[in-house]
């Protein structure tokens, strides 16, 4: 009896400092932020008590009009959010399955070809927002193929915040192109930790590679694909750094607003922490609930399948 | 010990809590302290990086305050303007400010010294009474007492590439409003340049062009109620300057990928020659005075914007003033000291900026000015006509009203609002 209590609370001890750690850096400001969201403050004077009233300013629901100024544009930011988590399953996702599955079989080159593709991955996320506002200037090199190829008449003004389509199509093509290489790499440790006796014994019966990938190595790496999908879903809904460097006026006519960056603007530049606290808050619930939605999905698979 | 274990974590949520609150400051009137005269270390944060045109100055002054009191260490830091204004108010939130920083005079100082965190500088003032008008202090002066020392002052001037204005037929500036506009027809119809040079990516570039509207439009002293949220937004002058602006837009006076360039890009294309006009601030003199080796100021002229209607208003009502402050945080040690020294260096920073051509004098000149450029000597006599000086919008406003103005101005830029949507809008979110 005595040396389970000892080991109990040896283990306790040991967990102390990460739990410390957790609770400080994790928890104890996701507590704050709900805290701060039902006060109006300024982060400097006395907070005053407004209880949903931050909720209900956020016009998550009903897209305010060009011209109701400071009102945050939370409309426009989730709208752009789910779309990029739509482009994230629908292009990102499937690159990345089938780079990782290709790499997977063990092709010459691999290991210079995983590090290539990952590369983008380790560039910092300024440098890269800076190389495409080149590319998409009206001189660079996007409308130079695209009207050298006769595809375009006229150079498009691809950043430009009136151009609010051409716009988010500027900045998703990073978004999507930065991470294809991170989820590759996940879903590569995937298809590598398939045993080889179920490919091989596949390949007996007759399958081809596609139908190995497609009935063998894809099933025994559903795990991974979850992974994979909540990172990339959770990922989208909290962008912030592509958008804030290739278009920072995008952001301030909302045709670029993503939910970070109204977030940014509230706390940093307008000072209203309540507001903020309270747009932090609504991520943070969308985030849960998407990756709560795609555990479940995924265990109806498994329950299925 | 279950029990007493499921105690602690409990008592770890509920500090994360406690930790919501905080107490304010009051401010108090300082007791005036001797001067120290022992060794100090002083902190100071500024916005004067190595590509800032004032960066110069700063070092100047430095080491020449150094050397005026040897007992005086200084470490100072410089970041980039925006990263700064985040900086800077995450530091005054935690009561962790260095000792001198810069700041932007009117509603961003005042949001600081709302907090009690900021030192009142009226007795270290009465030293330097005779080489520092009052009126320069106006920017900084909140219930009646000083907390900022200015630096230098800077106005929104419109500068002309006269090769330019020449090849389309022009030996001058055009004074009117309505000669400015036949003029840019002219560059465009025979130059094939763009007129107007703006960064519409940077917000506070349009601001350069459509509040020397406003103010040649309505008058200084309207426009600058309405800043200062004295006078309503609600006023027909202020749409009329939106539609003019949009209307420039709309016959191709601006670059047409104006909103995917920054200010220095705009900058060094006006210097290549790709623009006839820029409008922006009197701190371009000092960069422009060197481009080329010293050879483009020669195809430079400096002048304001023209009146746009005579009845309401006339030149030499510029947008402009001191804004570039330095300040003492209350919880400096030998405070008063510490103020005294910011005195001298706002001074020597004053000096030096206004000799390189950088911005300005809000102190008294009391040194040889042999060395000054041509732009900014014109400048300077501009500035000494001036009837009024209008603070620039987003540094009258105070944090939550400027970003809201900015988001408007944003808008009015590319197209997305007409000058009632501006007014009502504004009206709406601000009055």
């Amino acid at each position: 009896m005595k040396s389970k209590k000892t080991d109990g609370l040896t283990v306790f001890l040991f967990l102390l400092p990460g739990l410390l750690l957790f609770v400080g850096i994790l928890i104890a400001p996701l507590f704050m932020s709900a805290y701060y969201s039902f006060y109006q403050w300024d982060g400097l004077g006395e907070k005053v008590y407004v209880g949903w009233g931050n909720y209900k300013t956020l016009s998550l629901f009903k897209k305010p009009d060009a011209f109701a100024f400071g009102v945050p544009a939370m409309h426009a930011a989730v709208k752009h959010v789910f779309i990029l988590a739509g482009l994230s399953l629908v292009l990102q996702l499937p690159l990345s399955l089938g780079l990782a599955l290709l790499l997977g079989r063990g092709i010459k080159g691999e290991r210079f070809f995983l590090s290539v593709f990952f590369l983008p991955v380790l560039i910092s996320t300024t440098v890269i927002g800076r190389l495409w506002q080149k590319i998409f200037a009206s001189e660079g090199l996007a409308n130079s193929i695209l009207t050298g190829l006769g595809i375009l008449k006229e150079p498009l003004n691809w950043l430009a915040e009136s151009e609010g389509n051409l716009l988010l199509v500027a900045i998703f093509i990073p978004m999507l192109w930065q991470y294809v290489g991170y989820h590759m790499l996940l879903m590569y440790a995937g298809v590598k930790s398939v045993p080889k006796e179920l490919r091989e014994a596949a390949k007996i019966d007759g399958a081809t590679n596609w139908q190995v990938d497609r009935y063998v190595v894809i099933p025994s790496m559903k795990q991974v694909l979850k992974v994979s999908v909540i990172f990339a879903v959770t990922g989208s809904l909290k962008s912030y750094d592509l958008v804030a460097v290739m278009a920072p006026q995008g952001i301030k006519t909302q045709a670029a607003a993503v939910p970070s960056t109204v977030l940014h603007d509230f706390l940093s530049n307008r000072m209203k922490y309540g507001i903020g606290s309270a747009i932090a808050m609504v991520l943070i619930v969308l985030c849960f609930f998407f990756a709560l939605l795609i555990n479940l999905l995924f265990r109806d698979r498994d329950a299925k399948g | 010990m279950k029990k007493f274990l499921a105690a602690v974590l409990a008592l770890v949520m509920v500090a994360s809590l406690c930790a919501c609150g905080g107490k304010n400051n009051t401010t108090a009137t300082p007791t005036p302290e001797p001067i120290y005269e022992g060794d100090m270390t002083v902190s100071m944060w500024c916005i004067a990086t190595e590509k800032d045109s004032n960066r110069a100055s700063y070092e100047k002054a430095i080491a020449d305050l150094k050397n005026m009191h040897k007992n005086l260490t200084l470490n100072w830091e410089a970041f980039e303007n925006q990263t700064y204004k985040d900086k800077i108010k995450t530091a005054v939130q935690g009561d962790s400010m260095p000792d001198i920083f810069f700041t932007w005079s009117c509603a961003f100082l005042g949001d600081f010294v709302k907090t009690g965190r900021v030192y009142c500088l009226d007795d270290a003032y009465k030293e330097f009474a005779n080489s520092l008008d009052e009126k320069m202090c106006r920017n900084t002066i909140y219930d009646g007492h000083k907390y900022g020392v200015p630096l230098t002052l800077n106005v929104v001037v419109l500068f002309a590439n006269m090769d330019i204005l020449k090849a389309a037929g022009w030996n001058d500036v055009p004074q009117t409003y309505d000669d400015l506009l036949k003029c840019c027809d002219d560059i465009k119809a025979k130059t094939g340049k763009i007129p107007f040079g703006c960064a519409g990516g940077e917000t506070w570039c349009v601001t350069e062009y459509l509040e020397p509207l406003m103010v040649k439009n309505m008058g200084g002293e309207k426009l600058d109620n309405v800043f200062q949220a004295k006078d309503t937004w609600g006023n027909d002058k202020i749409a009329d300057s939106v539609e003019k602006l949009q209307g420039m837009i709309d016959k191709g006076y601006f670059d047409p990928a104006a909103e995917t360039l920054s200010n220095g890009e705009v900058q060094q294309k006006f210097i290549a020659g790709d623009y006839a006009f820029y409008q922006n601030g009197s701190w371009n003199c000092a960069d422009f005075a060197a481009a080329k080796d010293g050879e483009f100021i020669k195809s430079v002229k400096v002048t304001e914007f023209p009146v746009v209607d005579s009845s309401a208003s006339k030149l030499g009502e510029l947008i402009g003033g001191p804004s570039d402050t330095l300040a003492v945080a209350a919880s400096a040690k030998h405070a008063s000291t510490v103020a005294k020294y910011t005195f001298e260096l706002g001074q020597l920073i004053c000096k030096y900026g206004y000799l390189a051509g950088s911005g300005l004098p809000a102190w008294k000149v009391d040194y040889p000015t042999d060395g000054i450029n041509e732009l900014t000597k014109k400048v300077s006599e501009i500035v000494n006509n001036a009837s009024y000086l209008v603070l620039f919008g987003d540094t009258a406003m105070s944090a939550d009203t400027k970003d809201i103005y900015l988001e408007a101005v944003a808008k009015v830029f590319s197209k997305q609002i007409t000058g009632a949507n501006f007014i009502a809008g504004l009206k709406s979110a601000l009055q």
